[in-house]
């Protein structure tokens, strides 16, 4: 059984009178335990839409999404969907309910009733899985954007969650924290975590093993990162290529020919490398 | 002539607190008009502070700042300032609140006094230039509009006051590919056509090094390079010390290097790298046959 399965999901709300959003349109495909994949598409493509289903905060107004074999629709499983599935979203500043840093990340447990000394154990845990340790009595408001988002990602952790969907976490940072929370993203991955990242950042969706791309509201292209970067749809859906893509692409009309997509810095190198040397 | 100039500008945030911290510390910089400068360094090195003194969001503690011939201190011109650096601040669509996106670009020049028919000139011009063409746009109200279309018509009412010196704040942050070169080409297009000074601030190296002309880096409130990006880019470890990034086409650059194809430090563009590796093959090609011949007299040495 697929950990995550989406069968024709569609969601559609509305606007004012009679105007309907169809948000997403007969949206399938799985995902099997301890993936990373990235999920990608233009502004309004449907990806934060797609995000709020897998967790439950909305339910598909057709077909159905399935979270370890449990319907979304079934209103006395949200709960056990939210525990499976966390979520960490874009703005560091709007996710701290408590001043203190491992009140914070305590704030779950405690409120689904986990007895104190494993509260103790899985703050400890959390925090230290992120990096964040020393700086557990501290307060929330003097961090980096980026160790924020590593408290609120400690904040998911202590839920012992199977699935973690990053909501574009890295977007309001700058490079060093972006660098710090995809460590983070690719360590947790590596313990068996599924990982779901929703970003616009095409260097962060080329270090995940699988891509999505909606546009509209539809899935178009579902495939690895040297997959998607070599599909002449790409920029149709309103995407860039990575930057070493892109050079890639620049040197081929210079004379230049390479064997296979390159998606990263490293492969464009030994690209070049083997051709020049 | 000279747009800014800052003398020996120093601000201290919280004074005589435990929280005390010291956001600029003795920063001397002049900025010519018409130029396009990246200002960039790690959060916390005191870019907005620097910025936020450009129109007297701050007041000046110590030092000087001159802009277009006046003191920022001078509270007397502190309006004129207003209308002379516009300021497009990080997530500006946040800012939209009028009913519609005229009404909203009309906010400044309405703040000007200025006449009706130039207000209205001005409302059409800005809403063309940033591509929101009047008749289609003008009526809407800004809350229906896209994430792109918002941006663009929160920058319009900045520009609408037809600023000499422009400021952006991370005028790409948040936006998808899409909208990242939509609002890089509109920033370009200001510069040509409304505000012939920008400054803007920004982490992406690789949009400074494709749009500056020069470039300035803070590092705990003090300049530490200032060039242009061939020569602040060339300055590796001055850079790494500041806590600094290099544009991608570098860091490739000197991956090459180190693999054997030596480039120079000098570049910091994708079309600089790529012009420079096919003239290396270039070269390479044309000197098969002697290299040959050099492994040759090799083997006969030995």
């Amino acid at each position: 059984m697929p950990q995550i399965e989406l069968n024709n999901a569609s969601y559609s709300y509305r606007v004012g009178e009679g105007q309907t959003v169809r948000a997403l349109r007969g949206v399938s495909f799985s995902v099997e335990k301890g993936e990373f994949v990235a999920l990608t598409g233009m502004n309004g493509s449907g990806k934060s839409t797609l995000a709020k289903l897998l967790n439950g905060l909305f339910t598909p107004s057709a077909g159905d999404v399935l979270i370890e074999g449990i319907n979304t629709r079934d209103e006395e499983r949200t709960f056990d969907i939210r525990r499976k599935a966390g979520m960490v979203f874009q703005n560091p500043d709007n996710q701290m309910v408590a001043t203190v840093i491992e009140d914070d990340v305590a704030f779950g447990p405690e409120n689904v009733g986990i007895p104190r000394e494993e509260i103790v154990e899985r703050v400890d845990w959390a925090l230290e899985a992120v990096g964040m340790s020393e700086f557990r009595k501290r307060s929330a408001s003097k961090l980096s954007g980026g160790q924020k988002q590593r408290v609120a990602i400690a904040g998911v952790l202590a839920m012992k969650p199977d699935i973690i969907i990053f909501d574009e976490s890295t977007s309001m940072l700058d490079p060093e924290g972006r660098a710090e929370i995809m460590e983070v993203a690719k360590k947790l991955n590596a313990t068996g975590i599924t990982v779901i990242s929703i970003t616009h950042n095409m260097d962060e969706a080329a270090q995940a093993d699988r891509i999505i791309v909606l546009r509209k509201g539809r899935l178009v292209l579902d495939g690895t990162p040297k997959e998607v970067f070599a599909s002449p749809e790409v920029e149709a859906c309103g995407l860039a290529l990575p930057p070493a893509t892109e050079l890639a692409r620049m040197l081929t009309e210079r004379g230049f020919a390479f064997s296979e997509t390159v998606t990263d810095e490293d492969g464009l190198v030994e690209g070049i490398c083997a051709q020049l040397n | 002539m000279r747009a800014i100039e800052l003398k020996k500008l120093s601000y201290t945030y919280s004074k005589k607190t435990p929280f005390e911290k010291r956001a600029l510390d003795n920063v001397d910089l002049a900025i010519e008009e018409g130029e396009f400068v990246g200002l960039i360094g790690a959060t916390g090195s005191g870019k907005s502070t620097l910025i936020q003194h450009l129109n007297g969001l701050v007041k000046v503690q110590e030092g000087e700042v001159v802009v277009a011939g006046m003191s920022a201190s001078d509270k007397k011109s502190l309006k004129q300032l207003r209308f002379t650096v516009g300021m497009v601040f990080q997530y500006p669509e946040y800012q939209l609140f009028e009913e519609t996106v005229a009404r909203d670009v009309a906010f400044g020049p309405k703040n000007m006094k200025l006449e009706k028919d130039e207000i209205d000139r001005r409302v059409r011009r800005a809403l063309e230039v940033v591509g929101l063409p009047y008749d289609e746009f003008a009526e809407r109200s800004p809350f229906e509009l896209s994430g792109g279309e918002k941006r663009r018509a929160a920058i319009a009412g900045v520009i609408a006051m037809e600023p000499k010196i422009l400021v952006l704040d991370e005028p790409v942050a948040g936006l998808d590919p899409v909208g990242r070169r939509e609002v890089l080409a509109l920033v370009r297009k200001l510069h040509e056509e409304v505000s012939p000074t920008v400054i803007m601030v920004s982490h992406y190296m690789d949009d400074i090094a494709e749009m500056a002309d020069r470039i300035v880096a803070l590092k705990e409130g003090r300049v530490v390079a200032d060039g242009s990006p061939q020569e602040v880019f060339g300055e590796r470890e001055k850079l790494a010390q500041a806590g600094l990034a290099l544009p991608s086409a570098a860091r490739i650059a000197d991956k090459l290097t180190e693999r054997g194809i030596e480039l120079p430090r000098t570049i910091v563009t994708p079309a600089a790298l790529a012009d420079a590796l096919a003239e290396i093959k270039a070269k390479r090609a044309a000197n098969e046959p002697a290299a040959q011949d050099g492994e040759r007299e090799d083997g006969e040495n030995v």
